[in-house]
């Protein structure tokens, strides 16, 4: 049995509140019209905070997970319990009552993928807040979510992360002979990153949960890049294919003006472009936790090109940082 | 009665008050919408609320969902304290008087309010800044102002410096400030200043203090709401404070003095004081002079009322405005005693503010430090700023922490505001395909390269014109998630605001030119100056509407910040002043609401 415990009421209201608590169900929150009219998840804000993630003490490499459940049909359910593949699948945990909210938290170690179900009144149920599900072998519905640190491929296709692969390591400062000799230097022995230093595995994670809107974009740019780029390349799969055609096929794209491009499947790629910058430099150089930037190896870069004349660094980016990531001493993170 | 005081909000209006009454033995309700985010050492698994964490300060992409205004559609990225646009959107008029709505205005829906958020430059006002009507009357060479509408707007203070200073003082001492006193304008008459030693100025911030040496300006250390050494009244130990995670970050340690860590912390286990997070006031109800009821939605959003022998509003200028008008709009009696001169949401001001970057030939680490190191009075001294036809100045200060970070870096490149966040960089072309022969292939690298830790601000913030017409409203249509009319925001500047701040921005583009060139120079195109007239926006300090005076047909306050027609209704936030100061205004709001709980108890009302 997982260990759960019940956080006080302060502590659920701050996580629930501002995006639950309203009068009036309007699909405020249904961005770009791309969720399911009339669901639950349109109604409140930021529907991908739940379950709630929060660090948890120092040390212990997991997060604490608070699931919160609050009836929407203006019946207070008498009994509402969780159960999820981490912990007994079928031996739900019963979630208690803070005013409309039902609750309990749960330490999850980093880096894991669960789904969970509801049990409201007896009945088996998705999370109705939580955007994220998946469907299992049986063919059965749960909704999902992941601890800090996942490197678990969540919604991209292997083909769709090597392309996204080769189209970040462009704009990355690892591609050149100085950030490669980083990336080597820097590394444990057997240990190969490539040149994304996770920012693919970043934009897997945020397309899984806080910009899921965004996915759409994702899913027809890489496929009809994925055409592109086999029309230009009859001989090499995508992953294979030369640095000088992805960077053509870029800058076409930032042009607006792509050979091959079939602009009603989507008709702005320079907006894709736009939106993949964001991703990438945001991947690479956010908080390792996120997903990118792994063992903070882009802020490791930038402290080690960036030197005064006697020697010491011009970003010193671990002394604000916990550890064991950064080194300051009062920081827990 | 349920208590003495009820007060909404947490913020640099309503903590004061809290603070002083609570330790007078008055019971004292604080409501604040918001959530009640704590630091490290408040939390038993040591653990903040608050993260030094990029994604926190502007978080993943929301897009606007409201339908008729301009912006519809666009993508914007508040933090994790923000308001959200789709629920609770403040609305504005930009310059074709299309409606927009806007994320600027440092609402941060949390307890401690903008002060959590702010990068704690706190500043004092000038004298002459409480006197602007007399020190302008019958003036005729005021540059940009040919109607006559400076003298005729501005208003003096229904106090003076002098009246103020002490409350100054026990601001500064009871907040935590550091900071220097010599070189500033503003005298320190209540006795030694309580300021606590500033730390080493970062490296950068030397050409700053060599170009305004050279240009003969008095500068002294900015004063910043950051404790460097222990604080015995708020119980703070202190530490190390210098991140690049300051301005729009909370701070996880709580060396940053904002209100909750700085006054209600230290009150909370008093018997007599209530704080309930999460808690939004809709509207206040009254019996003739007197409101009886607050009325607000709990955490789950159920309706709960609760009385005080008096009501404190201390929401943000806005948001109290709003809240105002909303009681008013519910009751024919409320409306004609809170606006029967037509002047609630009237005045709405903000800061006339701009400044001058360069970008250096040398590169510092500027991600150790605070918001700003050293600041000058020398725009602020009414020989200078008389002798330029202005009627008012304001301070100038540079910035040491903006765009420390590599994600800040990027994300505001360009970018004019919190409402254009993400427009800068990621439109920079960076293509060979797109480039010309030779060009070099701009690529995350060659950016950070030529940017990070090589841009050097100044700013100025300095009074803006009191104009009638820029006054808060109650939107005709638009709804908050509650259903009730959210605030619309009618703002322009006047001409003579345009003078000010062209004046200033060459004053501080001077600094950085002299500095700069003193200390390894700066290549041609480099150096650029602005300020903030090319858009309509709100801007980050939300002042006025509902100023104080001691005329009842002018003001909608009395002079101790009580509305005029009740009895026992007190509005304590930004929107009091009649001008908008020559500075940030958090240190005059919080030094004002220590004053507004000295007249209270002085009253007899409570």
């Amino acid at each position: 049995m997982v260990d759960f415990t019940y956080r006080d009421e302060t502590y659920v209201f701050n996580r629930a509140t501002r995006y639950l608590a309203r009068t009036e169900p309007q699909q405020r929150h249904n961005y770009l019209s791309r969720l399911q009219p009339d669901t639950v998840r349109g109604n409140v804000a930021d529907a991908w905070r739940f379950p709630v993630l929060d660090g948890a003490p120092a040390g212990t490499d997991a997060n604490e997970v608070t699931f919160i459940y609050r009836a929407w049909n203006g019946r207070s359910p008498a009994e509402v319990a969780v159960a999820g593949t981490f912990g007994e699948l079928y031996q739900p945990i019963p979630m208690k009552a803070v005013g409309d909210y039902f609750s309990v938290t749960v330490t999850i170690p980093f880096n894991q993928v669960h789904r969970y179900r509801f049990r409201v009144d007896g009945t088996w149920l998705v999370d109705p807040i939580n955007p994220q599900q998946v469907t299992d072998a049986r063919g059965e519905t749960w909704s999902r979510f992941f601890t800090d640190y996942c490197t678990q491929r969540l919604v991209l296709e292997t083909w769709e992360a090597n392309i996204l692969d080769r189209l970040t390591a462009l704009l990355l400062p690892f591609r050149t002979e100085l950030g490669r000799q980083f990336l080597d230097r820097s590394l444990p022995h057997n240990y190969r990153l490539d040149e994304s230093v996770g920012v693919v595995n970043y934009i897997d994670k945020i397309l899984a949960r806080e910009e899921n809107h965004r996915l759409f974009d994702y899913r027809t740019c890489l496929s009809i890049l994925n055409e592109v780029l086999r029309a230009r390349d009859f001989v090499n799969e995508p992953e294979a294919m030369s640095r000088a055609l992805y960077e053509q096929v870029l800058g076409e794209m930032e042009s607006g003006n792509v050979a091959g491009w079939d602009l009603d499947r989507y008709g702005n790629p320079n907006f894709f472009v736009k939106l993949l910058k964001r991703h990438t430099v945001t991947g690479a150089f956010c908080h390792p936790k996120y997903g990118g930037n792994v063992n903070g190896i882009a802020w490791a870069y930038l402290e080690e090109r960036f030197r005064a004349e006697d020697g010491g660094t011009l970003f010193n980016w671990r002394q604000a940082v916990e550890q064991p990531l950064g080194n300051n001493p009062d920081y827990n993170g | 009665m349920d208590f003495d005081v009820v007060i909404i909000g947490s913020g640099a209006g309503g903590a004061p008050i809290a603070h002083t009454l609570v330790n007078a033995g008055k019971s004292v309700l604080v409501l604040d919408k918001g959530p009640l985010l704590r630091t490290q050492s408040d939390n038993l698994d040591g653990i903040s609320d608050f993260k030094r964490d990029e994604l926190l300060a502007n978080g993943p992409e929301k897009i606007l969902n409201l339908p008729g205004v301009a912006n519809n559609g666009q993508s914007y990225f508040p933090s994790h304290v923000e308001p959200d646009l789709n629920d609770e959107p403040h609305i504005y008029k930009d310059k074709q008087g299309q409606e927009r709505a806007t994320i600027e205005g440092y609402t941060a829906n949390v307890v401690g309010g903008g002060t959590q958020l702010y990068g704690a430059v706190s500043v004092r006002f000038s004298r002459e800044d409480f006197a602007l009507g007399s020190l302008n009357a019958g003036r005729t060479d005021l540059a940009n102002d040919p109607n006559g509408d400076v003298p005729r707007e501005a208003r003096d203070w229904p106090l003076d410096y002098d009246q103020m200073e002490p409350y100054y003082a026990k601001a500064e001492r009871l907040v935590g400030i550091n900071g220097t006193a010599q070189g500033q304008i503003k005298p320190f008459t209540s006795g030694n200043n309580t300021y606590q030693t500033p730390l080493e100025p970062n490296p950068i911030s030397q050409i700053v203090a060599d170009g305004m040496d050279t240009l003969g300006m008095a500068r002294y250390r900015t004063p910043l709401a950051v404790i460097t050494e222990d604080h015995a009244p708020s119980g703070r130990t202190a530490g190390n404070p210098k991140t690049g995670y300051v301005n729009r970050y909370g701070d996880p340690m709580g060396y940053k003095s904002n209100t909750w860590v700085s006054l209600l912390r230290p009150i909370k286990d008093n018997p007599n004081f209530e704080l309930r997070p999460n808690c939004h006031v809709t509207h206040l109800q009254a019996q003739g002079d007197r409101v009886t009821e607050v009325h607000y939605l709990d955490p789950t959003g159920a309706t709960k009322v609760v009385s005080g022998k008096v009501v404190v509003v201390a929401c943000s200028a806005i948001e109290s405005v709003r809240l105002l008008h909303i009681s008013a709009a519910r009751d024919a009696d409320f409306e004609n005693r809170i606006n029967g001169n037509n002047l609630l949401g009237a005045y709405f001001l903000t800061h006339c503010f701009g400044g001058a970057e360069v970008r250096l030939r040398r590169r510092f680490d500027k991600s150790i430090s605070l918001d700003s190191d050293w600041a000058t009075d020398h725009c602020a001294n009414p020989d200078w700023f008389r002798g330029q036809g202005l009627w008012a100045g304001g301070v100038m200060y540079n910035n040491t922490s903006d765009q420390a970070l590599p994600l800040a870096l990027a994300r505001h490149d360009g970018s004019a505001d919190l409402d254009t966040t993400w427009n800068g960089w990621v439109g920079r072309v960076f293509s060979r395909a797109n480039s010309m022969p030779g060009d070099q292939f701009y690529d995350i690298a060659d950016f950070f390269n030529q940017e990070l830790g090589t841009r050097l601000s100044v700013s100025f913030m300095a009074n803006q014109v009191p104009v009638r017409a820029n006054r808060i409203l109650l939107h005709p249509s638009i709804r908050d998630k509650w259903g009730l009319p959210v605030a619309l925001i009618d703002k322009s500047w006047h001409s003579h605001d345009l003078a000010v701040m062209a004046t200033l921005e060459a004053q501080c583009r001077a600094i950085l030119e002299q500095g700069a060139t003193q200390n390894g120079g700066f290549d041609n195109g480099n150096l650029e100056s602005g300020f903030v007239s090319g858009n309509a926006r709100i801007a980050n300090h939300i002042l006025g509407g509902a100023r104080f005076g001691t005329d009842p047909t002018d003001s909608v306050l009395d002079p101790d910040c009580r509305a005029w027609n009740f009895e026992n209704l007190y509005v304590a936030d930004g929107c009091f002043m009649p001008t908008s100061g020559g500075g940030n205004p958090t240190l005059t709001i919080q030094a004002n609401a220590f004053r507004v709980a000295d007249r209270l108890l002085a009253s007899g009302r409570i």
